[in-house]
């Protein structure tokens, strides 16, 4: 078979596994934790609801949830639903569908996350690799090392305090909140657009200073143990430019670690991520889970959870399957091993 | 195979891992800035008298110096007697969920690198599958229905997905370690699974423990701050997550009480930095090939 298909194939079921798994796990744990919770959140629906539509609203759920049925038909009925897409009605929004009020959040998270990423992980390798590189001869450029392991050690959200405190209250440069400013329409125009640039700098920069550092200390480091390597030291003997051999032999080697280092560590960054958009009250996804964390949303929560592990193993997959463009040894051979 | 290649120095170094560790410089320093954070806060802890604990023991939002060392909340607290009780609290969800999360990971990387086969394919998806997903998500869907658990419990909660890493890293040295010579003999001399595990490879894997302990800490650590901000938290005990939850309920940045929230960060920065040279140290003990320039 064609190695890459295989490849690929191995991947597809770790993806379909994962969404099986997490789907199964999320499913379980309200129904596992004692006290039974679920009592407790119907209780306060009736209260958070308010005057007319409590009753409605716990009528709705006693058919949602099924506790009545036996859990084996719940969780039948659980993937029914998540398959036609339905997370369930939110209570603090009632009857907004769950779906929908997390569709309209999406697009940020996805626009904040993909952008700091894509960005910090090239810069971070580029930057790192000719650091690693040149070692001693850097000068003080090596500064840069226990700068990065400062920023590395931070948390997204504790950076996010302090940029906003010194670049949107101290001295304000940058809106303080919001992706947007109030009153603006959302449009495809120029004003529209440098708003929303604006608003983006300080959380995109708290994620993206962070995950610079680690990607600089990780590929400085990978290059660093590299350059000992045989194959390295045959190349310098041959004479090759030592321009070629950074980036044709060592870089192209440690590209491989780096991308699987990022296919691990995507859960991190998201789950750092979502906390970063509380603090600037960012309206993307972690902000949405924030606020139903606050009206005692749980089919919110929920659906905004799932929402989250689905794209990121989604995203994982990407991942994996664009590995074979830097590793060739999986396109032409198929050895990509266990 | 995904075996990192390192299994060659573990063997030779492993007589003298704590002399090496305590001439690591990352490791002594790291270490000895996380001790004396620890310790200060202990000890000013017990010193203080218990009523001052309680909100309204000072004037409210004064400046750092003017009668407190770190000023005081909105709520007349003095900053840094919060420190004293969440800096040790936070150590603790940290502890105990590495320590959770570090023999339960140890246990079923063991289980699936020793015994292999089906129980292994097995294992290995689960390690794969909750590695890949960020548990601080399944963190939020408990915690969000069992609101206001104390630290134990948070602690508790944390371990119990912190066992991927170290699972999937002990598979990888364990299925190292059981082709060499010595565990070869163990088996034909008659020894079952478990005392192999227990008597043979336990001790080469101390130190590669080590290092997955103090990186479950920090994680645990990360994943408190991060419950509370959102407002999971311990909310009748003080972290230092809950500190900086509640600066940002008082929104304490815009009313320029910058003490109240710079202290937390500053002292969560410092945590995180002094455990993470203490892994560096560790990891650099384990793989000398690490020890490169600065």
């Amino acid at each position: 078979m064609n190695p890459y298909i295989r490849y690929v194939g191995e991947r597809l079921i770790l993806l379909l596994a994962t969404i099986f798994i997490s789907m199964t796990v999320v499913f379980f744990v309200p129904r596992m934790v004692p006290g039974e919770p679920m009592n407790a959140i119907f209780a306060n629906m009736a209260a958070v609801g308010g005057s007319m539509n409590a009753q409605e609203m716990i009528v709705e759920y006693r058919v949602r949830f099924g506790l009545d049925r036996p859990v084996w038909v719940q969780y039948v009925s659980f993937w029914r639903e998540l398959a036609q897409g339905n997370l369930g009605i939110s209570i603090s929004n009632f009857p907004s569908e769950v779906s929908g009020m997390l569709l309209s959040a999406l697009p940020w998270t996805i626009g904040l996350l993909t952008v700091t990423t894509v960005v910090s992980w090239v810069a971070g390798s580029v930057i790192g690799a000719v650091i690693g590189w040149r070692g001693r001869k850097a000068g003080w450029a090596r500064l840069m090392v226990p700068v990065a392991l400062v920023l590395y050690t931070t948390p997204y959200y504790i950076l996010a305090l302090i940029l906003v405190f010194v670049f949107a209250f101290h001295w304000p440069i940058f809106p303080l909140s919001g992706a947007y400013s109030v009153g603006m329409r959302p449009g495809l125009n120029t004003a529209f657009i440098v708003d929303v640039l604006r608003h983006a700098v300080l959380p995109a920069l708290s994620i993206l200073l962070v995950s610079l550092g680690w990607w600089f200390l990780s590929m400085r480091s990978l290059i660093i143990s590299l350059k000992g390597e045989d194959y390295i030291l045959n190349a310098e003997a041959m004479g090759i430019k030592e321009r070629r051999i950074l980036w044709g032999y060592a870089f192209r080697n440690a590209l491989l670690p780096q991308t699987t280092g990022l296919a691990i560590s995507l859960g991190h960054i998201v789950g750092g991520a979502l906390i970063t958009e509380v603090i600037f009250a960012y309206p993307g996804i972690g902000y949405r889970i924030y606020n139903a964390i606050k009206s005692l949303d749980y089919p919110l929560i929920q659906g905004g959870v799932l929402l989250i592990i689905i794209s990121v193993a989604l995203a994982n997959f990407l991942i994996d399957a664009a590995y074979p463009l830097i590793d060739p040894r999986i396109r032409f051979e198929g050895s990509g091993g266990s | 195979m995904a075996v990192a290649p390192v299994q060659d120095t573990i063997v030779e170094s492993h007589k003298g891992v704590l002399w090496e560790l305590q001439r690591n410089r990352k490791f002594t320093i790291g270490g000895a800035i996380f001790l004396a954070m620890l310790l200060t806060a202990l000890i000013a802890g017990m010193m203080i008298d218990p009523d001052l604990r309680k909100s309204g023991s000072f004037p409210q939002r004064l400046p750092p110096g003017e009668g407190t060392l770190f000023g005081t909340t909105s709520l007349g607290q003095s900053v840094a007697i919060q420190l004293t009780e969440a800096i040790p609290n936070s150590v603790q969800v940290g502890l105990i969920a590495a320590a959770v999360g570090t023999i339960l990971g140890a246990l079923i990387g063991f289980v699936s690198g020793y015994f292999g086969g089906k129980v292994d394919a097995v294992l290995r998806i689960l390690i794969d599958v909750f590695l890949s997903v960020p548990s601080l998500l399944f963190l939020i869907l408990i915690a969000a229905l069992v609101r206001g658990v104390g630290v134990m419990a948070m602690a508790l909660i944390i371990g119990a997905f912190a066992w991927p890493s170290p699972a999937r890293q002990v598979r990888a040295q364990v299925l190292s370690l059981k082709e060499r010579g010595f565990v070869q003999v163990a088996r034909l001399s008659g020894m079952n699974g478990m005392e192999i595990i227990l008597i043979e490879l336990m001790p080469h894997m101390f130190q590669w423990l080590g290092a997955n302990f103090v990186n479950a800490f920090i994680a645990a650590v990360l994943a408190e701050s991060g419950l509370s901000i959102l407002g999971l938290g311990p909310s009748r005990e003080m972290t230092l997550g809950m500190m900086i939850y509640w600066a940002l309920n008082y929104s304490a940045i815009f009313q320029n009480l910058w003490w109240w929230w710079l202290a937390p960060v500053i002292t969560l920065m410092a945590l995180f930095l002094s455990l993470y040279l203490v892994h560096i140290g560790f990891d650099e003990v384990s793989n000398p090939r690490l020890r490169t320039e600065g």
